[in-house]
């Protein structure tokens, strides 16, 4: 079974259209990559993924369990929603990790605050400092956990971010362009961490502008324009051998060394 | 001559001392209440399904009326407010709420302080909240934290931080203001000095000064105290 399901996802600002239609699925231990120009709408649905926007139309299902529907307000309870954006984790372009706190401390944050709402036990506090120096170990950053973000470089605060972002274990992991704000001699880094994380096969969302990375790493591609999905299937048959006009046209943009 | 001086300008910075604690101890909340009341979006008529104007759409009546009642307490003199807060109520209703005696100008004079420096006081609040990048709450929200975990643990630090400077030039101006409370015969520093002057001495009036610079020298050193304590972060 998938481990998501998104139907007919619709969003609109104001009078503007940003999603239109969008459905896919994604199976769990695999890999989707999002392409498309700039003003497409990939943030946009990364966002209302994570509920960080609230879609116009639409059904978004995890496990086989509805979590959003925009038809039954029932399921938009804020209350709620707190719960269900823990099955998605969210790596932002701009990194925001809390920059009072150590790259540790970003790390175990959210899981002490849950275990302490639920009056967890001290060995429980510990156990999860444990998890999250293992999760900056994975990301190498062992020697790092004591450091403040500013005394970081932009990858190493975007490794801290993926640990963070991985430290609830979310059912999904969603990146948005986790490298486009990074000097080029810094992008490897980072696309190495994901990389091996989809290796250890985490369910992930990834927006970007990497074409060889996509191909290489995902398993699934979605093409979009204009707010819709122009073009999906397998990474690389859609990167490799697009079947639609416009993926073409972006492709080849993007092959000649251009950007958006 | 000297020492009986000094005897009356402590007793006049005691009364200056009283009215500053007083300010900041109820100002500096206050202000972070007037502060989230600026900053309201409640919107009454925004969701109206009626066909009304667009500017009664996005009108913000708890941000206006806060807005304006700040705009009029740093719009005017603060000596005017001691003035209007003082005697107003005595001739307008006969009635003075204060009391009589010290006690009831002391107070007075605290009632209007607080007024207005809440209201300057949330002025820095709101660009301090303003100004921590709305990223940092998504973040905390995408990681499952309640919008009270989010302020308490992750924007708060950041917007003290950021509002350190501006606080603490509001706060040494404060010390200063206190002066401005003889205007009402509250029997602060300089009142005291000019009692003096009265009495043909001059120099007790300079005298004045070193008992604000010491106030404000100690100020000065717990105010760079603190910013070096934040220093950690950027
Ligand atoms: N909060 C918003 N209000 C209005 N328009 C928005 C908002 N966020 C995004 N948009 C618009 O939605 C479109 C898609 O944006 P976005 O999802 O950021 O695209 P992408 O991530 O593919 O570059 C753009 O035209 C953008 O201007
Ligand atoms: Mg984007």
């Amino acid at each position: 079974m998938a481990v998501l399901e998104v139907q007919h996802l619709e969003k609109r600002f104001g009078a503007t259209r940003v999603l239109e239609d969008i459905g896919f699925s994604l199976e769990k231990g695999r890999a989707l990559a999002i392409l498309g120009s700039s003003g497409s709408g990939k943030t946009t649905l990364l966002r209302c993924l994570n509920f960080l926007e609230t879609p116009n139309g639409g059904r978004i299902l995890v496990n086989g369990n509805c979590i959003f529907d925009a038809a039954d307000p029932a399921t938009q309870r804020e209350n709620e929603v707190r719960k269900k954006r823990l099955h998605f984790g969210m790596v932002f372009q701009a990194f925001h990790l809390f920059p009072q706190y150590t790259a540790l401390e970003n790390v175990t944050l959210a899981a002490t605050l849950l275990a302490q709402e639920r009056g967890a036990s001290r060995d429980e506090l510990a156990a999860i400092r444990d998890e999250g120096l293992e999760l900056l170990r994975t990301m190498g950053l062992a020697d790092r956990a004591q450091h403040y973000p500013h005394q970081l470089s932009g990858g190493q605060q975007q490794r801290v971010a993926i640990a963070r972002a991985l430290s609830l274990k979310p059912d999904i992991l969603c990146f948005d362009e986790p490298t486009s704000a990074l000097d080029p001699e810094l992008t490897g880094e980072v696309l190495r961490v994901i990389r091996s994380l989809a290796e250890r096969e985490t369910t992930m969302i990834i927006v970007t502008h990497e074409m060889a990375f996509a191909r290489d790493v995902a398993d699934e591609a979605i093409f979009m324009d204009g707010g819709r999905i122009v073009e999906q299937g397998a990474a690389r048959q859609v990167i490799e051998d697009p079947q639609n006009e416009r993926t073409r046209r972006f492709l080849a943009r993007y092959a000649a060394g251009g950007s958006d | 001559m000297f020492w009986t001086v000094t005897l009356s300008l402590l007793e006049g910075t005691a009364a200056a001392a009283e009215l500053f604690f007083l300010t900041l101890i109820f100002a500096l909340p206050l202000g972070l209440v007037v502060s989230f009341g600026s900053m309201s979006k409640w919107a009454p008529f925004a969701r109206m399904k009626a066909n009304i104007p667009a500017w009664l759409r996005t009108f913000r009546p708890v941000s206006l009326v806060v807005r304006t009642v700040v705009w009029v307490f740093r719009g005017t003199p603060l000596m005017l407010q001691l003035l209007i807060i003082y005697y107003g109520p005595g001739l307008l209703w006969n009635n003075n709420v204060w009391g009589s005696g010290t006690g009831g100008r002391m107070f007075a004079a605290v009632v209007a302080f607080i007024l207005n420096y809440a209201c300057y006081f949330s002025e820095i609040y709101r660009g301090g909240i303003e100004s921590v990048p709305r990223g940092q709450y998504e973040a905390g929200l995408v990681l499952g934290m309640t919008r009270r975990q989010i302020f308490f643990r992750v924007t708060l630090l950041q917007m003290i931080k950021r509002i350190v400077p501006p606080m603490s030039n509001e706060i040494i101006t404060l010390v200063k203001d206190t002066s401005l409370a003889r205007i009402i015969a509250v029997t602060e520093i300089i009142k005291v000095g000019e009692n003096f002057m009265r009495k043909g001495m001059i120099w007790p009036l300079f005298y004045t000064g070193v008992f604000y610079l010491v106030f404000v020298g100690v100020l000065t050193l717990l105010f760079g105290w603190i910013e070096k304590k934040l220093d950690y972060f950027k």
